[in-house]
């Protein structure tokens, strides 16, 4: 009996690695189960190990290009430096929260976190110190290495230079004399050509000896030292460490809310004690005009919300967000349409001419036109009715969705509605004549044959053509967010691109494999759905 | 006036200048509670013959009636059992037979159509596949499920294209006995269409030969009236079965030897090859990548 449930567990373990499209680790689990060891061991070795010893070699390979292909915005980022800007993105984020969590502290907590913070600063200030002094030492030891390496060179050059000098003069007195003799006629002229060229020989070989000696002497500066590089290193990490804290302090004092509420009250509260005791009706009035305004003033803080810095984690979502409501978008009208194409041959007629044309437009022209035609909805998109009504919905506020958000949205929408309906037609027109005959043979009305027979035939490819619609749409999204500044992985790209830090082209790198791994899970889940809807028990292309 | 009728039946397909008559005066009644095979080589028109009785296809010429009423459109009266099954893959055996049940009595509640469904089942003694889906069955539980869904429409006439050509030669004979039992339990008219004399011999109550296409059309039917229930183990040495066979075997025979002996002049002789069977046994649906 305890066989029969192990075994029970492997199968669905197998069936759900089946049906998610990772068949490449079913030999780890049987192996796990004690099947066959050796066979599965083989798979292994076959499918998983030699796949990953390819991927391993692509990953050294790239890290011994990199550093190789010099630009303009400098060395092409190795994996590591990558990974190091994951890293840094993420503290990024993390430290957000925490500003934004200093932000509304209040009373009690807010000076016990302000004292805390302070004392860290002050430790991190004779950090700083102790690291740029660190620094120091070891730009003041890599000098002294290389002026050992130098001098030698250096003395070398110098008197190669005066050597060559002399030997210049004596090559110049010679050619006077030889010009002298020819202009006498004791001399051919060949000779004095000869000697010219004799001299230009020489003095290009003598540049190129001094060259080699001044590149060698540059070579020995340039050269990296790495202890220097670690005490840079280390004393950016702790300045950087320091700056936040100084950040913190500012967001725990000046800038934090209750504190910048309690002012704001205090203040009000003055103006109307004066106006309680006020001489004259002029200054009545003009006290209690400064009192309105700082009534109005508490009433803004009062509703002020932490302006986070845009985070790697919130374009994502963002981006993820943006991705279906387009796809959404495209699937509404992209199924209905396609079904009316597939049962009536006019109407894909009239279709056809319409998806062949503007299948195959660029996503930048839609962007474009979204822009034009979708901006005339919002002659004022701060009080626009419907992104108000969206901006209060609970899950979605956080995302800030405004019109650049639709446009990028209906320009996925846009590029993403033609596989899905193209497919969509394609599976209801090619239903089985069999199948049909039997809706004749039961005489079926146009509903129930519609939902009992069409559909229901036509789903699997319905959903090959979302799976590609989803695909399509997320490449196109990068793109439009890029265009039109929509918050998203597009624009954190190009604004990275813009930019120029010293981690731009590691940050690119990531967002590219951001992008790429999320396509790879939004594909995975089609396929898990187009499974599910396949009635042959058909595999799908992975 | 017969239950069933054929009268003057042509079809044909293809533009008027180039057209090819596939099926042509054809005449056949049927009587009520009778057994008709129709036996024919393939390619000619066997199925074709089946669609114009189903009401699936519209003869050019002639009328086909039921009752006397001219058949216009397919329907649950006229059961037919397509030779490839046709059955929804989407749907369990339940679910396919359920459709069916639920469209031709619209009045069963819920318990009246599982209760009417799973007797067909039962039927056809497939009650453990109930809730399989058929791309699970082997391809004789699909013509059983086929067949099940046609006999739970109860229609008049039951209409089976060679509903056992796609079967192993087991499974065929325990079907054969299947129809004939269900058959002889309630009784109903019944035309079915074959390409196996025995099988035609063994169940028909009248063998009515289909001539050489294009252009076929009904010979003179062979009436079988051995008694039954025959007993298959001993058909082989029954005489009349004997008999029978090998009249309605040569009949067949001679026919293609004639028609080849007309074509001999316009057909070019070819190497006596007979090309291999590459149809797959069921129909398999294409893959989208």
């Amino acid at each position: 009996m305890a066989e029969s449930t192990k075994d029970k567990i492997k199968y669905r373990i197998l069936k759900t690695l089946d049906v998610s499209g990772f068949t490449a680790f079913d030999p780890v689990i049987r192996l796990i189960f004690g099947e066959e060891p050796q066979k599965q061991f083989a798979a292994i070795v076959k499918y998983l190990v030699i796949p990953a010893f390819f991927v391993l070699s692509c990953i050294w390979f790239w890290s011994w290009i990199g550093p190789r292909h010099k630009t303009k915005s400098g060395e092409v980022p190795t994996p590591d430096i990558v990974w190091e800007s994951v890293q840094i993105n993420d503290t990024i984020a993390e430290r957000e929260k925490v500003k934004r969590s200093d932000f509304q502290l209040k009373g009690a907590e807010r000076e016990a976190a302000l004292e805390q913070v302070a004392r860290e600063y002050e430790i991190l200030s004779e950090e700083v110190k102790a690291a740029k002094a660190l620094v120091a030492e070891k730009e003041a030891e890599k000098k002294a290495r290389e002026e050992k390496l130098i001098a030698p060179l250096e003395a070398k050059y110098e008197s190669l230079k005066s050597e060559y000098r002399d030997a210049a003069k004596a090559r110049d007195a010679e050619i006077a004399r030889i010009s002298e003799e020819v202009s006498e006629g004791k001399l051919e002229a060949s000779a004095l050509i000869a000697a010219i060229r004799n001299d230009g020989i020489a003095t290009d070989r003598e540049r190129s000896e001094l060259n080699s000696y001044k590149s060698r002497i540059d070579e020995i500066r340039s050269q990296k030292y790495k202890p220097l590089d670690q005490a840079r290193k280390q004393y950016d990490s702790v300045a950087d460490k320091q700056f936040f804290m100084k950040t913190r302090l500012e967001f725990l004092d000046d800038r934090n809310l209750y504190v910048k509420l309690d002012e704001a009250q205090s203040e009000l509260n003055e103006y109307m004690a004066e106006l309680s005791t006020a001489g004259s009706a002029k200054d009545a009035l003009k006290i209690a005009k400064r009192a309105v305004r700082a009534e109005e003033s508490v009433a803004r803080l009062e509703g002020q919300e932490y302006a986070s810095a845009v985070t790697i984690y919130h374009q994502t979502k963002r981006s993820i967000f943006t991705v279906f409501v387009g796809f959404f978008m495209a699937a509404f009208v992209a199924i209905p349409v396609g079904i009316m194409c597939g049962l009536n041959k006019i109407f894909m007629a009239c279709m056809t001419p319409i998806i062949s044309v503007f299948k195959p437009v660029s996503p930048v022209v839609w962007l474009l036109i979204f822009q034009i035609v979708v901006g005339a909805f919002f002659p004022d998109p701060e009080n626009h009715a419907l992104l108000n009504f969206l901006n209060n919905l609970p899950l979605i506020s956080s995302l800030e969705i405004n019109p650049a958000l639709i446009f990028s949205a209906c320009t996925v929408a846009m590029c993403a509605v033609w596989p899905a309906l193209v497919n969509t037609a394609l599976g209801v027109a090619s239903i089985d004549q069999d199948h049909v005959n039997v809706a004749r043979v039961l005489r079926l009305g146009f509903w129930s044959r519609l939902f009992k027979i069409v559909i229901p035939s036509a789903l699997p490819l319905v959903f090959a053509g979302l799976r590609i619609s989803l695909g399509v749409g997320w490449m196109v999204l990068i793109a439009a967010e890029a265009l039109s500044s929509s918050d998203g992985l597009g624009k954190f790209v190009w604004d990275e691109y813009q930019n120029g830090s010293s981690l731009t082209f590691a940050n690119i790198i990531m967002v590219c494999f951001v992008v790429g791994i999320i396509g790879f899970f939004l594909d995975r889940m089609m396929i898990i759905l187009q499974r599910f809807v396949s009635f042959d028990g058909g595999g799908t292309s992975v | 006036m017969a239950y069933l009728e054929l009268n003057n039946v042509s079809i044909g397909f293809g533009p008027p200048s180039n057209r090819t008559e596939v099926l042509k005066d054809i005449n056949l009644s049927v009587e009520e509670n009778e057994f008709v095979a129709v036996i024919g080589f393939s390619g000619s028109g066997k199925s074709t013959l089946m669609s114009l009785l189903a009401g699936l296809q519209k003869p050019d010429k002639g009328q086909v009636r039921l009752h006397g009423s001219v058949v216009e459109n397919p329907g649950p009266r006229l059961g037919i059992m397509f030779q490839n099954y046709s059955l929804l893959p989407w749907l369990t055996v339940f679910g396919n037979i359920e459709l069916a049940v639920r469209q031709v009595f619209p009045k069963f509640n819920k318990a009246q159509v599982k209760e009417h469904v799973e007797r067909y089942v039962e039927m056809v003694s497939l009650t453990p596949a109930l809730e399989k889906n058929p791309h699970e069955l082997s391809g004789g539980m699909r013509q059983r499920v086929s067949l099940a869904r046609t006999l739970a429409m109860q229609p008049e006439v039951l209409l089976l294209d060679e509903p056992l050509s796609a079967l192993d030669a087991l499974t065929r004979a325990v079907l054969q006995d299947e129809i004939i039992r269900i058959w002889e339990e309630d009784k109903r008219t019944v035309v079915m269409i074959t390409n196996d004399v025995d099988e035609a011999t063994l169940m028909a109550d009248r063998i009515v030969p289909l001539t050489i296409g294009p252009e076929a059309t009904l010979a003179e039917p062979f009436p079988v009236t051995m008694e039954r229930p025959r007993d298959r183990a001993n058909l082989n040495k029954n005489p009349e079965f004997m008999k029978l066979k090998n009249s309605v075997t040569r009949f067949m025979v001679g026919m293609n030897k004639e028609s080849k002996d007309l074509k001999v002049d316009t057909s070019v002789k070819m190497p006596n090859i007979i090309p291999h069977d590459f149809t797959p046994p069921s129909r398999t649906s294409v893959k989208v990548k």
